[in-house]
């Protein structure tokens, strides 16, 4: 049973952010793989979007979602109130197409590039060392 | 486990990092026809729930079609 408080204000969130993404981590730092892999695709849109980090309440905020939308997993992402699922189906939306639609952009040249599979880690330069 | 919960289903399950808990499973059901691809995934997780909530499976990525 999900703390009906919190239900309530991840309703509201969901319905005021057209595009609203529950992550574990944030956009410039994803904490999960599959959170990077729908960073890069919002990126690849170039939308606007709020983000979420699940993190610090997980359990909770599953609870919540779980009676929200029957999806206890993250990421998910929201557009226009509706759940579009978690990396699989934001990645599956965006090659088809219909992530596009959804979001009301047109669909970027790049499309399937840069939708392919990240399963390396996200890459991290040396820090620069100037003396 | 996937098969048992969907009878007739296909299932192909790829072991991503080899250690076992980071799975990618391809599922093609029957049970999918006519149903949105969010139900559809909600069936496949709906299947593995136990392996999540015991810590077997983090992480378990997902590609449905229905079959036919």
């Amino acid at each position: 049973m999900a703390d009906p408080q919190l239900k309530q204000k991840v309703e509201e969130l969901i319905a005021a952010n057209p595009v609203l993404l529950f992550m574990k981590g944030t956009p410039e730092a994803p904490r999960c793989g599959f959170s990077m892999r729908v960073v890069q695709v919002l990126d690849a849109m170039d939308v606007e979007y709020g983000a979420i980090d699940v993190l610090p309440a997980l359990q909770p905020l599953r609870e919540a979602t779980a009676e929200i939308s029957d999806w206890q997993t993250f990421p998910q992402l929201y557009v226009n109130g509706e759940l579009i699922g978690g990396a699989d189906l934001v990645e599956e939306t965006f090659e088809s197409g219909e992530l596009a639609e959804a979001l009301g952009v047109e669909q970027p040249a790049e499309a399937s590039q840069a939708a392919a599979p990240a399963q390396a880690p996200p890459a991290q330069s040396p820090p620069l060392q100037i003396e | 486990m996937i098969a048992a919960a969907l009878p007739g289903a296909v299932v192909e399950v790829v072991d991503e990092t080899g250690a076992g808990d980071h799975l990618r499973a391809t599922v093609t059901a029957p049970q999918f026809a006519g149903l949105s691809r969010l139900d559809q995934h909600r069936l496949v997780r709906a299947a593995v729930k136990e392996r999540f909530d015991d810590g077997q499976i983090h992480a378990l990525s997902i590609k449905t079609e229905a079959a036919g």
